[in-house]
């Protein structure tokens, strides 16, 4: 019914999960989304159209979590190696670089992950849902965490092989079409 | 081969477990070694985060949303205050070139002879006896033809502002609908829309003398007070009143200081010409405070109130608005 809204609740939970990918604190996290969503509001930019709004908001999101990650390598000196990881993901994104966050549905992603064989989901799903770390999830299934570690491993390789096959693609843009 | 187990195992605990600071050197050592490598990480990486499971949280965020734009309302007023004369700083338009386009209408009839304002625009007279009226949107300011210095009587609907030439012999009358006001020499402001609820007079300047319609009487105002009268009950009051908004409007200004909503919707309508619909009660309990310098367009306007308050609006039709209210969701 109203434009921003509706806006909003299309692209919240999205853009939350992409600020994830760079800055690990879910509440600065928040923070950059609804900073970005101010700033639509207040431009006015939200009521063009869909394609153009949403290349708005990704790239609002990324530059300011650019932003933060500046600041971050110097407020946080000790962590110098994993921001500057984080940086040059970033770096890469915004050369025009999509993440399957903004290209997919990521109901698809989940039930493609539920097709994998059970000891690869499980691990998966341990991490993801459960929020447990490696060393959590090797004491709670009895394993090492190094067998963890293969396992998740094996699991993103075999989600990447079915994404490269395009039959994952193609199921994912057909529902992208019909949205 | 075990160096590539060692890189899997490594990807693997970056993205979900505690790598040392040497791990992390080590692994973004492998991913400069080629493109391949830091393609293989980065897609593998994005595969992950995506897989991600986050409660969704939006709805509570955009309740957040809304709250914080209220709190805009409260914390600063000065601030929206800035935000409205930053805007009319940038832009030069509006009422002003629309009243050099359109100048009032001056129409001789029956002896009288009439000036009308087209709503959306602003003008000034002088009368044959020296006085200055500026007349605002919609207004209509009549006198016989017979008017001069000697006999000083005019008739207001709209609103205007009077700079009375002083002559202390032969006093200066307004005549609006509901009453009437008699001066030597003074400032004041009339405002008597007729489809206003509220009738007023205020006083910048001297002293003016006010009667109602059917009564004998006159009262005196004196300069900062504001006499206002409710039309339907014929109720008055005379109160003390902010003399620098009544009249911000001769200026090109528009001030309004918690002013509810639907006097809000009222004068930008006169002011701008257009009609803002509106409906339920819930937007009734605002009030407002601000100020443009009316060089803003009725988007602009619009789109400021959306900033501060829970409304969206929509065009309707050419110079027809409407306006919702959008409340903060409490779940």
């Amino acid at each position: 019914m109203n434009e921003f809204d509706k806006l909003f609740r299309n692209y919240h939970r999205r853009l939350f999960l992409y600020t994830l990918k760079f800055i690990d604190n879910e509440s600065d996290a928040l923070d950059i989304v609804q900073n970005v969503f101010i700033a639509i509001w207040e431009n006015g930019k939200y009521l063009q159209n869909e394609g153009l709004v949403q290349a708005y908001l990704f790239n609002a999101v990324k530059n300011s979590c650019f932003n933060y990650l500046k600041h971050q390598k110097i407020v946080r000196k000790y962590e110098q190696d994993s921001i500057l990881l984080n940086e040059m993901e970033l770096i890469y994104y915004q050369s025009g670089e999509k993440s399957l966050i903004e290209t997919e549905s990521l109901k698809q992603i989940t039930d493609a992950i539920n097709s994998l064989p059970l000891i690869y989901s499980e691990v998966v799903s341990l991490s993801r849902i459960d929020g447990l770390k490696n060393h959590e999830i090797a004491e709670k299934l009895n394993i090492s965490i190094r067998t963890v570690e293969t396992r998740i491993y094996r699991a993103l390789s075999a989600l990447k092989e079915k994404i490269s096959q395009k039959s994952f693609f193609i199921l994912l843009n057909m529902s992208g079409v019909r949205k | 081969m075990k160096d590539k187990e060692y890189i899997e195992n490594l990807i693997a605990r970056s993205l979900n477990g505690n790598c040392t600071s040497e791990e992390i050197l080590k692994l973004r050592a492998w991913i400069d070694e080629s493109l391949d490598n830091r393609n293989e990480y980065l897609a593998l990486k994005d595969i992950w985060d995506t897989t991600r499971v986050q409660k969704d949280c939006s709805e509570e965020q955009l309740s957040l949303f809304y709250q914080k734009q209220i709190e805009k309302i409260t914390r600063s007023r000065t601030r929206w205050i800035k935000y409205s004369s930053a805007i009319a700083a940038i832009l030069v338009a509006g009422l002003f070139i629309s009243t050099l386009i359109f100048p009032k209408s001056e129409i001789r009839s029956a002896g009288f002879q009439i000036y009308t304002v087209p709503l959306g625009s602003r003008s000034s007279v002088v009368l044959a006896d020296g006085t200055e009226v500026c007349l605002n949107s919609g207004s209509e300011l009549k006198y016989s033809s017979d008017f001069s210095a000697n006999d000083r009587v005019v008739y207001l609907s709209g609103e205007g502002f009077f700079h009375v030439k002083s002559d202390q012999k032969h006093p200066f009358i307004v005549k609006a609908p509901d009453f009437e006001v008699k001066v030597t020499g003074t400032q004041f402001n009339v405002c008597t829309y007729s489809d206003n609820k509220f009738s007023s007079a205020a006083l910048a300047e001297g002293h003016i003398q006010l009667k109602m319609n059917g009564m004998k009487d006159f009262f005196e105002v004196n300069p900062g007070e504001k006499f206002k009268l409710d039309r339907v009950t014929q109720k008055y009051i005379i109160e003390a009143a902010d003399i620098e908004s009544e009249l911000a409007w001769k200026d090109g200004e528009f001030i309004f200081k918690k002013i509810p909503f639907p006097d809000l919707v009222q004068r930008l309508e006169r002011w701008y010409d257009v009609k803002l619909n509106y409906s339920g009660k819930d937007l009734q309990n605002f009030s407002f405070t601000g100020r443009f310098k009316n060089q803003e367009t009725i988007w602009q306007v619009l789109d400021a109130l959306k900033l501060i308050s829970p409304i969206d609006y929509k065009k309707t039709t050419f110079r027809e608005f409407t306006i919702i209210y959008k409340p903060l969701k409490m779940e």
